[in-house]
Formats: C-alpha cells, structure tokens, sequence
C-alpha cells in the first residue's frame, strides 16, 4: 500500500464538494479523489495513485515506467482490491451476505 | 554480474556501480527506508553486488509489518461484533493476531469487507445506516492523506455510523529512535520516495544535521537506488551530512501541499506502538480531539486491551537490523508467506518475504531445499 499506482485521469466532476475522477488504471477503471492536485491535472493527464487518491501528476512515459515495474514486483495489490469492491459492491449488505 | 542485464539501462548501471566501488574507501552501512525498496534490492541482488562497500540494512518502511499484534487483535475483536462491518486494506487480512487472522474472522461469519480506499468503507457506512461501518487506517504517510479525507468527509456528511481504528505511522520519529538506539549502525539512510512525494524532506533537515547523516530521498526503481546510494556514500566520503534529492521527478521540498495540511487537520502525533521495536514517542497519528467521535477505540472502549509479542518471531530484531530474515531459526520452517509467524514475511513489502520469495536462505537452508 505504499507504492502508489500510476494511471489516466479520464474524466473529473465534482462530487458534493469533493474533486473526483475516473482513473483508468491499465484497463481497470476506478473513482479516485483528485482534491489533493486539483489544480494540477486536466483529463488526459497521469497520476499516481495511493489507496485512491491522486497524491501527485507524473508524465506519461514515467507513469508508464512505473507500472510495468510495479508488476514485475507483484506489487499490484490494489487492483484486486478494487475488484473486490466492484464485485461486492457498496450497497446495503443483507443479513445473508455474511 | 549476472543482475546487470534485467536493468532497464544497463550500461547506466553499471556505470553507477562502478562509480559506487571507485568513491567508497571502506565499507560503509546503509538504511533503506521502504519496503518497496527492501523488494527490490533483494530481488535484483543490489546489496550482494555491492557488498564490499555498501552492508544494506532494510529498514522498518513496512506499514503492514510493523502494525502492533494489539491493534490487530482490537481489529479482530471489532471484526467479530455483529453490528460491525469491518473494512481494511487487503493486505492486512492475513496478518496474524494473537489467536487468528481477519481472514479466518471472515470465514467464520464476521462482516470482514476489503476496500481500496477509505471513502470505501465511508460509502458503505452510508447504505447501511442500521450498522456501524470500521476502517481499519494503517499506513506511513502515503495513506494518511486518504484516511485524513475519509474522517473529514464523515463530518461534513454528519455520518454517525463511521468510525476508524487508527494505526498510523509516520517516518521521521522511527528514523530519530534508530539513530538514538545504543547499537545503532547505520550511517546514512535511503528516505523513502512516495512518503517524501506526500510530505517533502524539511522533517528530514534537522535529523541530517543533528545526528550527522546524509539521507537521501530515493526512489523504488533499481537505477533510483544505485544513484541514491552513490549519492549518499558521495557524502560519507566527504564529510557532508545532508539531505539530498534523488527522485527529482516526483518529490518537491514542500511535499504535496493540501495533503500535508489536511493530515494536519484531522490528525495529531501520538506515542505508538511499533512491532518488534517498542513504543516510540510521537511516531504515531491520533485523531485530533474534535475527531473523536469518529474513533473506534473510544466508541467500543478498547483502550484497555494490551497484548504482547510471541517470543518465536524475531520480526524486531529484523525491523532494527540486527538479524538478517534467514538468522531467525522460525524463518523458513515455522514461517513461510503461506503460513506466517510474523508481519514481515506476510506483505510482499516486508523483508523477511522478500529474503524467502529470491531464495536468500542461510547456507545450511539452501542444502536442505536442494536435497528436498
């Protein structure tokens, strides 16, 4: 979790106050919070993720460098985690879900 | 030179490598902070390549192994309550506490849900409005920002049914009690890139000068680590003691700004507890006091439960460098990433998997494994 994960900011809107993107890593899109490089980022542009959140604007080849390396040390975790979330989604959990 | 080939610059490496051997006049001792570094030294055979000059000692940046077997057994313990829903990272689902991990908490009928990140575990809190929803905030300060934002955000929400069991860590006060520690050996750090991306490097300045080491902000990548330890052995061999940047394409002086200030906001340092090393004055986050209704301990009162570490495990002889992973006469037999004693061998982050996952046994070891 301390390795954060390059990917491209496909769109960003607001949600209730809160900056928020879809960050397409690799294939794998995910909602990421961009509040903290708001101003930094246009769509289009890459960035490295930590547990959802934009920490800081890379370019492309370094976003790119970044995440074959990250791969090759299996330190892509995240990705199933967010494959998790998606799977079992954040609605209501009924009493059966446990 | 059998490594040199899988870099993505060879020839810069080398170039590195023998810059490295020709400045070095004695063998000098290393820290490198992260645990992504950690992995990629031992995968690329960086520290035996440049073993007569350089010993690495691999530091304690594992956020997963270093959380206390007590906050573990606080998240299993709220894990187990009916009217939770426990969310956490994926990765600390199979760090064992004293009796089980969250896995097994899991298996057994406990709402145990992996998140990615924290305003996850918010979202969920908020379309199950009849349970209580924990987040489980591990982490050095890379995931400090995201957590600090989840408790900012379930304010501004009024979100009632929220709350998080801190275990946050932070660099700098770990870096300070290993310089202070009467066996210290270490001469000049490696800082960890991303914490650096989050934070910058002032909190590293007066520790530079105070205890007279260069640490050198570097990157995970194997040619950031040759060039982060040709910068600092630059400085051993000239008497300097600063702090230096090597990852210039991601890390500036102030950190990122509206992070840092947000961290602030919502947390305060506190006295934590490390695993293996003790507890280290002010090395910790704590939610800040108008936070509090937002803190799991306080909501289900588990200030009072205090365990202590199995004595098999030398996870802290390890996390201080001491021992290397292969000294400990639990690593490889009692202890594999299948079935782990202790934290480090459970993150891909943590050195003892590191040491284990590229076969770095102890002589003996390796004959056995060849023999099997």
């Amino acid at each position: 979790m301390c390795l954060g994960i390059p990917g491209r900011i496909i769109d960003i809107r607001d949600d209730g106050g809160l900056p928020m993107g879809t960050v397409d890593f690799a294939g794998v899109r995910r909602e990421v919070c961009l509040a903290y490089i708001r101003d930094e980022v246009e769509p289009g542009d890459y960035a490295i993720v930590h547990v959802g959140f934009a920490i800081s604007k890379v370019d492309e080849e370094e976003a790119r460098r970044t995440y074959e390396l990250l791969k090759e040390m299996s330190q892509l975790d995240e990705l199933d985690w967010m494959e998790e979330v998606a799977e079992q989604g954040l609605g209501q959990l009924d009493e059966t879900t446990s | 030179m059998k490594f040199l080939t899988e870099y993505r610059d060879p020839a810069l490496a080398r170039r590195l490598i023998g810059r490295i051997l020709s400045t070095a006049t004695r063998r000098w001792v290393l820290m490198e902070v992260c645990g992504g570094q950690t992995h990629t030294i031992v995968k690329q055979g960086i520290d035996e390549l440049l073993e007569p000059v350089i010993e690495m000692i691999h530091g304690p940046g594992c956020p997963v192994c270093v959380t206390p077997l007590e906050q573990i057994d606080k998240a299993l313990h709220l894990a187990s309550r009916h009217d939770v829903i426990f969310t956490s990272f994926g990765d600390m689902l199979r760090v064992p506490g004293s009796t089980c991990d969250l896995q097994q908490v899991r298996s057994r009928g406990g709402q145990v849900r992996v998140v990615y990140s924290p305003l996850d575990a918010l979202e969920l809190a908020r379309s199950n409005p009849d349970r209580h929803v924990v987040f489980f905030a591990v982490g050095f300060e890379t995931t400090a920002p995201a957590n600090a934002m989840a408790v900012w955000r379930a304010r501004e929400l009024n979100v009632s049914n929220f709350s998080v069991l801190v275990s946050h860590v932070t660099v700098p006060p770990a870096m300070t009690a290993i310089l202070e520690s009467p066996d210290n050996r270490v001469e000049g750090f490696l800082a960890a890139g991303h914490v650096c991306t989050v934070m910058g490097w002032t909190e590293y300045e007066p520790i530079a000068e105070r205890y007279r080491v260069p640490i050198i902000v570097t990157g995970f990548e194997p040619l950031d680590l040759l060039e982060g330890m040709y910068l600092a052995i630059r400085q051993l061999e000239e008497g300097r003691h600063e702090v230096e940047n090597q990852y210039v394409r991601s890390v500036r002086r102030e950190g990122t700004v509206p992070a840092r200030e947000l961290v602030a906001k919502v947390f305060e340092p506190v006295d934590r507890q490390w695993r293996g090393l003790g507890t280290i004055p002010r090395s910790g986050l704590g939610l800040r006091p108008e936070f509090s209704d937002f803190d799991a301990e306080l909501r289900f009162g588990l200030g009072a439960l205090h365990v202590t570490e199995p004595d098999a495990c030398r996870a802290g002889d390890v996390l201080r460098g001491r021992i290397k992973p292969f000294e400990c006469a639990a690593f490889g037999t009692l202890c594999t990433p299948e079935r782990p004693l202790g934290a480090p061998m459970v993150s891909t982050e943590g050195a003892c998997a590191a040491y284990y996952n590229y076969g770095r046994f102890r002589a003996d070891q390796q004959q056995a494994a060849h023999r099997e």
